[in-house]
C-alpha cells in the first residue's frame, strides 16, 4: 500500500512573468498518510497548492491523482476529484451560522436554487459527525474561537468525500492546546485513509505529525522522503539553505543598574504577576505560546493595552505608559507582530516610512517639515541595512517582506532609544534579511540599547538572547541565561 | 522625455489638465467670443469659492481616511446663529464700525459652533468607533434639523448690505472678495498638507491608521485637526454663500455634499485615505466651474447638464482610475543619481 | 425555545429595535390620549410607510451584499418621470396603470443594470460609484430629457388607482366630530414585497449569496457562488423595484416631480441601518429594517399629536438615527471584547 501515491507531481514548472515560480517540483502523496509541505516564505508553497486546487495551471509537468494522469485542473475538478484546501483563512462567512457555513459550499456546488433548511441542517450534522465534533449549528460563525472555526473548515471539506486534504499554515493562531486538539483530528482522519498535507515552517510541529516531507526552498523542492529518514539539522539545513546557527550572542556592554524594572504587572485574563528586570546591552528574550501572554506584556510597555496593576521603572522612575506617543518620550521603541497591518503605510514612500516615528526631530520648529532631512535620514538606513531598493520614494509595498522589516526597524531606530521591542522581528523574512537584522541588533546592544525580542521562533530566541524569559498563561514560568538558553531547556517549560 | 515622465508619475494632474483644455476647448469651438467674455469668467471667480472652500476642508477629512457628510449642513447651522446674531444686533442707522463690529463676531460665532461641530464629529469616530459615513450622516441630519426648527424651514433675510457686499465686491475691481478668500484657504491647505509635519501625518495616518498609531501618533488628536478643519473650510463657503445669496435658510447648498465629493474623486483624492494631491483639486474645481458655466451658454440646456456631464466624468474617471493608480514617485525630490527601473 | 436561543435573540438588534418601536407607540399613544392608534392617524403612517418601506428594502438589499446605494432615489425618479411622461403624450393610462408601471420596472431595470455593469466588472467603492450615477441619472432626467412636472393632467387611470382603497373606517375625532378614513390599498405592494424580500434572503440561494458575499467575498466566490453575476442581477432588481415605486409614489401624490426624490437616500440608508444592517454588509433583516421605517414614520408623524411644532421633526429623525448607530457601534464593541 505504502508504494503506491495518492498524487504524484513531477518536473512541474511555474513562471509568473518571466520570474521562476516554480522550478522543476516533483513530489508524491500518499493515502492514510500526512505530508508536511515546508519552506520559508516566498518559496513558492503557495503557488504549488494553488496549481493542485486548481487556481494556477501549470506550465510544465505531469499530475497523477489516484494512478489517472490529470491534465487539466480546473477549481471544479480538483473538488471531484477529491482535494480539498482549507485556506489559512479557512474561507468561511463570519455572519452566517455554523450550519450555513457547512452545508452552504455543498448546496452551491449541486446547483440548487432554494434552501431546504431541513436538508441543510442534515447537512450541517452529518459534516460534524465525520469526526465527531460538538458545536452549536445556530451559533454565528464569527463567534467561534479560530479551533472551531477550523474544524468547521474540516468538516466541510469532508463532505465532499475529500480523499486529500490540503492545510495551509493551519497552526499559525492556535495556542497550543489546540494544535494537540488538531493533530488528534488530523490522526483520525489520516487514519480513516485520508491523505494530509499539512503546510509549516515550524519545524516541531513537522516532526510530531508527519509521515512524509517535502521542503522547498527558492521554487525547488529540495527534500523529499520519508520524516523519520531526517534530523532537525539536516532538515534546518534543507529549510535555510545554512547549517544552524550555533553561535550565541555574547553580550559584552551590560549595564550594571537596570534601565527598565517591571513590577508585578497584572493585566485582567492576560498577565498576572509579572517582573522582570533589563538591562542596557543584553537582549533579552521573551517567549511562550500563543496567548501566553508575551504580545500583551509587549504592548503594555508600548501604551498600547493598560495594566490593571504593578509598576514599571524605567532609569530609577516609577512611569506610567499611557499611549505610544508617552512610550517614545520615554525612549522605548517597538516594532510590532504584524508587519502589514500595523508597521507600514504600504502605499506611501519607503523614505517617508522609515521618517515617521522621528518627524520631530526632522522638522523645524513651528511644525515645519524639512525635507531634505528626511531624504538624508532615509539614505542613512538605506545604506546602513542595505535595503533593497534604487529609490526610497518608491512605495514601501515594491519592497520584500524581509526589506520592509528593514524600514520597520528603522523607523525606530532613527529615534535615540533606550529599550527597543522587537515583537516576532523576523516572520516571513528571508534568510538573508534575517542575519541582517540579527547582526543590527547584536551591534545595537553592543553599544548599550536594551532590546527585548518577543518570539515563538525558538531558533531565533537561542541565537539573538543572552537572558530568556519563558511565559505561560501570563505568568513568568521560567528564566535561564547563557549556555542554558537551548531549544530542549525552553520547550521542556513552555507547555 | 522629462514631460513623458510627468505624465507618468502624475496621471491625475495629466488627465486633468487635458479635461480642462478639452472643456475649453468645446467652449470656444461652440461659443467663441460669447465664452471669453470678462464677465462670465467675473461670474464664475464668485461661483466657485463657496463649494471650493467646502471641497478644500473635505479633503483634510479624506485624506485621512475619513469621510464627512456633515459638512454642508453643519456650516448652513452655523451661518444660520451668525445671521441671527446680527439681525438682532444690527440697528438701523448704526455706524459701519459698529456694523463691522457685530459682523466680525457673527463670523467667529459660526466659525466656532463649526470647531464644535468637527469635534462632535471626532468623538463620534473615534471614540464611539461609530463608522464616519453612519456618524456624519447621522450630525448631518441632527444640524438640518435643527436649522429647520430655528428657521421654521424659511430664509432669513435682512442682512446689513456691508455683510452681503462681501459676496458681490471685487476689490480693485477685478478680484472678487470670495475667490480672495478662497485663495488664502488654498494657499493654508496647500501649506499644511504640504510643508508641515501635520500634513505628513495626516497622509500616512490615512494610508494605515494602526500604523500610525504603532508610530507614536497622536491619532486622535489629527482626526479631531482634520474634521475641524474640514467643518472650519466648509463653514467659511457657507458664509460666502450667505452673503451672495443675502439670506440664510437650512437647505442652501444641500447638494454641495456631493459635489464636493465628487470633485475630490475626481481629482483622486478617494475617501480610501492617503492619497491625491491639492492642486488636482484646484484643477478639478476649475474643471467642474467651467462646466457649470459653459453649459448656461446655451440657452436650450439648463443646470442639469451640469450633473449629467460631472456623473458621467465622475463613472469615467472611475473606470479609468482602476487602472490608473498613482505609483510612482513622489512628495521628495529626486535624489541626484538618476533612478534605472530595476528587473 | 433553550436559553441560547434567547440569549441569541437578544443580542440581535432587531429585538431591541421592535422593543423600541413598541415602547414607541405606546409613549406616544398615551401622551396622544389614544389618538395614535386610532384609524385616523394609524393609516396615515402606514400610508406614509409604503414608499419608504419599499425603498428601504431596495437599499438593505444592497447593504447586506456589502454595497452601498446612493442612486436608487434618483433612478426611480427618472423611471417614473419618463414613464409618465410618455403615458402623457400618448394619451395611454387612462383607464389602466398597467403601462406606466411596465415602462418604469423597464427603465428601472436598465438604470439598475448599468450600476450593476460597472459595479460587478470594476473593484470600486460602491458608494462613489452610485454618487456618480445618481448625479448622471439625476442630469439625465432634468437636463438632457428636461422632464417636466405632470401634475392635474397626470393621466386619470393613475389617479384613480392611487386614490384607490382598501377599507374604509369611520373613526370618531376628540371633538366628537366623525370622519371617514381610507386605507390606501397601496399598503398591499408593501406587503408583497416585504415577503418577496424575506422570502428571498432567506429561502432562496440568491439570498444567501448576498449574505456570503457581505459576509466574505473572497469565500463566497471560492465556495462557487458567480459574484460577479450576482451582484449584477441584485442591482438590476433593485433598479427595477426602485422603478416600480416609484411609480407608486406618483399614484399615490397624483403628481410625477422629477425633483420629489432628490436626497431621499440620505433618510432611506440612515433608517436601514438603524434597523440593524451593518454598512460592511453581512447583517440586516427585512424585519429589523420594516421596525426601523416604522420608528422613524411615526416620530415625524407624531409630532402634532404630541403637541411639538412640526419644524423639529426632521431634528427628532436625525437624533433617533444617531441614537440608532451609536447604540450600535457601543454593540459592537462590546461584542469585540
Amino acid at each position: 500500500m505504502s508504494e503506491e501515491y495518492l498524487l504524484q507531481m513531477s518536473g512541474i514548472h511555474k513562471s509568473f512573468s518571466g520570474v521562476h515560480a516554480l522550478d522543476d517540483v516533483n513530489f508524491a502523496v500518499r493515502p492514510g498518510k500526512v505530508m508536511c509541505l515546508a519552506g520559508e516564505n516566498g518559496c513558492g508553497k503557495s503557488t504549488l497548492v494553488k496549481i493542485i486546487s486548481g487556481v494556477y495551471t501549470r506550465d510544465a509537468g505531469t499530475v497523477t491523482f489516484e494512478g489517472k494522469e490529470i491534465t487539466k485542473i480546473t477549481p471544479a475538478e480538483a473538488t471531484r476529484l477529491g482535494i480539498q484546501v482549507i485556506y489559512q483563512d479557512l474561507s468561511i462567512f463570519p455572519n452566517l451560522t455554523v450550519r450555513e457555513n457547512l452545508a452552504i459550499n455543498s448546496e452551491i456546488t449541486a446547483g440548487v436554487k432554494l434552501v431546504n433548511r431541513k436538508r441543510w441542517d442534515a447537512t450541517a450534522k452529518e459534516a460534524l459527525s465525520k469526526i465527531g465534533c460538538q458545536i452549536d449549528l445556530d451559533a454565528k460563525m464569527g463567534e467561534l474561537s479560530i479551533a472551531d472555526k477550523q474544524l468547521v473548515a474540516i468538516c466541510r471539506a469532508l463532505l465532499f468525500n475529500a480523499k486529500l486534504i490540503i492545510m495551509d499554515e493551519p497552526t499559525t493562531a492556535l495556542t497550543k492546546k489546540e494544535v494537540d486538539a488538531l493533530f488528534t483530528t488530523v490522526r483520525q482522519l489520516r487514519d480513516s485513509g485520508i491523505a494530509i498535507m499539512f503546510i509549516s515552517h515550524k519545524t516541531e510541529e513537522i516532526f510530531e505529525i508527519s509521515d512524509d516531507v517535502c521542503i522547498m526552498r527558492n521554487g525547488k523542492n529540495v527534500y523529499s522522503g520519508k520524516t523519520a529518514d531526517l534530523t532537525k539539522k539536516d532538515f534546518i539545513y534543507y529549510l535555510t539553505g545554512r547549517e544552524l546557527e550555533d553561535d550565541h550572542f555574547i553580550p559584552t556592554n551590560i549595564s550594571e543598574e537596570p534601565v527598565l524594572q517591571v513590577k508585578n504587572m497584572e493585566m485582567k485574563g492576560k498577565l498576572h504577576d509579572v517582573s522582570f528586570e533589563l538591562r542596557k546591552g543584553e537582549i533579552l528574550g521573551i517567549t511562550g505560546l500563543l496567548g501566553s501572554g508575551r504580545t500583551e506584556l509587549a504592548l503594555a510597555l508600548f501604551g498600547l493595552a493598560k495594566p490593571s496593576g504593578g509598576e514599571i521603572i524605567l532609569n530609577g522612575k516609577s512611569v506610567k505608559i499611557p499611549s505610544p506617543i508617552a512610550a517614545q518620550k520615554l525612549r522605548i521603541g517597538y516594532v510590532p507582530e504584524d508587519r502589514l497591518t500595523e508597521g507600514l503605510c504600504l502605499q506611501q514612500p519607503i523614505a517617508d516610512n522609515i521618517a515617521l516615528a522621528s518627524l520631530k526631530r526632522l522638522s523645524s520648529g513651528l511644525g515645519l517639515l524639512k525635507k531634505s532631512s528626511i531624504a538624508k535620514e532615509a539614505a542613512i538606513w538605506v545604506d546602513k541595512f542595505s535595503i533593497a531598493t534604487d529609490d526610497p520614494r518608491k512605495f514601501a509595498s515594491t519592497l520584500s517582506g524581509g526589506n520592509q522589516q528593514k524600514i520597520v526597524l528603522s523607523k525606530w531606530l532613527s529615534n535615540d532609544l533606550d529599550v527597543l521591542i522587537l515583537n516576532g522581528p523576523t516572520v516571513g523574512v528571508d534568510v538573508g534579511a534575517k542575519q541582517d537584522i540579527h547582526a543590527l541588533v547584536h551591534e545595537l546592544a553592543n553599544e548599550g540599547l536594551a532590546v527585548m525580542i518577543i518570539s515563538d521562533d525558538l531558533a531565533e530566541v537561542v541565537v539573538n538572547c543572552s537572558r530568556v524569559i519563558v511565559m505561560k498563561e501570563g505568568s513568568i514560568v521560567g528564566e535561564m541565561t547563557g549556555d542554558a538558553i537551548t531549544e530542549d531547556n525552553i520547550l521542556e517549560i513552555i507547555r | 522625455m522629462k514631460l513623458k515622465e510627468f505624465a507618468r508619475n502624475n496621471r491625475y494632474t495629466t488627465m486633468l489638465i487635458g479635461l480642462l483644455v478639452l472643456v475649453l476647448a468645446f467652449f470656444s469651438a461652440t461659443k467663441g467670443k460669447l465664452f471669453w467674455q470678462g464677465s462670465l469668467w467675473q461670474g464664475m471667480m464668485f461661483q466657485f469659492p463657496e463649494y471650493g472652500c467646502m471641497t478644500l476642508g473635505l479633503m483634510f477629512a479624506f485624506i485621512s481616511g475619513h469621510m464627512d457628510m456633515s459638512f454642508v449642513m453643519l456650516g448652513n447651522f452655523s451661518s444660520i446663529i451668525a445671521v441671527k446674531y446680527m439681525i438682532a444686533n444690527v440697528e438701523e442707522g448704526m455706524a459701519n464700525s459698529q456694523i463691522g463690529g457685530i459682523i466680525l463676531t457673527a463670523i467667529g460665532i459660526a466659525l466656532a459652533i463649526a470647531v464644535v461641530g468637527g469635534i462632535i464629529n471626532s468623538l463620534l469616530v473615534s471614540r464611539l468607533n461609530i463608522p464616519p459615513v453612519m456618524a456624519t450622516i447621522a450630525m448631518q441630519l441632527v444640524w438640518q434639523g435643527f436649522s429647520t426648527a430655528l428657521t421654521k424651514g424659511y430664509a432669513l433675510p435682512g442682512l446689513p448690505s456691508l455683510y452681503t457686499e462681501i459676496g458681490h465686491k471685487a476689490l480693485f475691481g477685478f478680484l472678487p472678495v470670495p475667490l480672495l478668500i478662497f485663495i488664502v484657504l488654498f494657499l493654508v491647505a496647500a501649506f499644511l498638507l504640504k510643508y508641515t509635519v501635520f500634513g505628513e501625518k495626516l497622509y500616512m495616518l490615512g494610508t494605515n491608521k494602526k500604523a500610525a498609531q504603532f508610530s507614536a501618533i497622536n491619532v486622535h488628536g489629527m482626526l479631531m485637526t482634520s474634521y475641524i478643519l474640514s467643518a472650519v473650510f466648509s463653514c467659511v463657503g457657507t458664509l460666502i454663500m450667505v452673503s451672495t445669496m443675502g439670506s440664510a435658510k437650512a437647505d442652501y447648498g444641500i447638494s454641495y455634499t456631493m459635489r464636493c465629493i465628487l470633485i475630490l474623486v475626481l481629482a483622486g483624492v478617494l475617501p480610501d485615505g492617503g492619497m491625491g494631491k491639492i492642486r488636482d483639486v484646484l484643477l478639478a474645481i476649475l474643471t467642474i466651474q467651467c462646466i457649470a458655466t459653459g453649459v448656461n451658454l446655451f440657452p436650450s440646456m439648463n443646470t442639469y447638464y451640469g450633473s449629467l456631464i460631472w456623473g458621467g466624468l465622475l463613472i469615467i474617471v472611475l473606470i479609468a482610475s482602476t487602472k490608473m493608480t498613482d505609483n510612482g514617485p513622489k512628495k521628495l525630490k529626486a535624489p541626484k543619481k538618476t533612478t534605472q527601473k530595476v528587473a | 425555545m433553550n436559553k441560547a436561543a434567547i440569549k441569541r435573540m437578544t443580542r440581535r438588534t432587531e429585538f431591541y429595535i421592535f422593543l423600541v418601536l413598541l415602547l414607541l407607540i405606546a409613549v406616544v399613544g398615551v401622551i396622544s390620549d389614544g389618538a395614535l392608534i386610532r384609524p385616523n392617524s394609524s393609516f396615515t403612517i402606514l400610508r406614509a410607510m409604503v414608499v419608504d418601506g419599499m425603498f428601504a428594502l431596495c437599499s438593505l438589499v444592497v447593504m447586506i451584499s456589502g454595497g452601498f446605494d446612493l442612486s436608487f432615489p434618483a433612478v426611480s425618479a427618472l423611471s417614473y418621470s419618463l414613464a409618465t411622461t410618455i403615458c402623457l403624450n400618448n394619451g395611454w393610462c387612462q383607464t389602466s396603470p398597467l403601462a406606466a408601471f411596465a415602462l418604469a420596472v423597464v427603465f428601472g431595470w436598465c438604470l439598475g443594470m448599468f450600476n450593476g455593469w460597472i459595479i460587478s466588472n470594476f473593484k470600486l467603492n460602491t458608494m462613489i460609484v452610485t454618487l456618480g450615477t445618481q448625479t448622471f441619472f439625476t442630469g439625465l432626467s432634468m437636463g438632457l430629457l428636461q422632464l417636466k412636472e405632470i401634475t392635474s393632467t397626470l393621466p386619470q387611470g393613475l389617479k384613480d388607482f392611487g386614490s384607490s382603497t382598501l377599507l374604509k373606517v369611520t373613526d370618531t375625532l376628540v371633538g366628537g366630530r366623525q370622519v371617514t378614513v381610507p386605507l390606501t390599498s397601496m399598503i398591499i405592494f408593501l406587503i408583497i414585497l416585504v415577503i418577496i424580500t424575506s422570502f428571498v434572503l432567506n429561502r432562496t440561494m440568491f439570498g444567501r449569496a448576498l449574505y456570503a458575499i457581505g459576509g466574505n467575498e473572497v469565500s463566497a466566490e471560492r465556495a462557487g457562488y458567480n459574484v460577479k453575476r450576482t451582484k449584477f442581477l441584485l442591482y438590476s432588481v433593485v433598479g427595477a423595484v426602485a422603478g416600480f415605486t416609484g411609480m407608486l409614489r406618483v399614484c399615490m401624490a397624483s403628481q410625477s416631480i422629477p425633483k420629489a426624490l432628490v436626497n431621499k437616500e440620505m433618510t432611506i440608508i440612515p433608517a436601514v441601518i438603524l434597523g440593524g444592517a451593518s454598512i460592511f454588509g453581512g447583517e440586516g433583516s427585512v424585519f429589523g429594517t420594516m421596525c426601523a421605517v416604522g420608528i422613524i414614520t411615526v416620530v415625524s408623524n407624531s409630532m402634532l399629536l404630541m403637541g411639538i411644532d412640526t419644524y423639529w421633526q426632521d431634528f427628532f429623525n436625525g437624533l433617533v438615527i444617531l441614537i440608532g448607530v451609536t447604540v450600535s457601534a457601543l454593540q459592537a464593541m462590546r461584542r469585540k471584547n
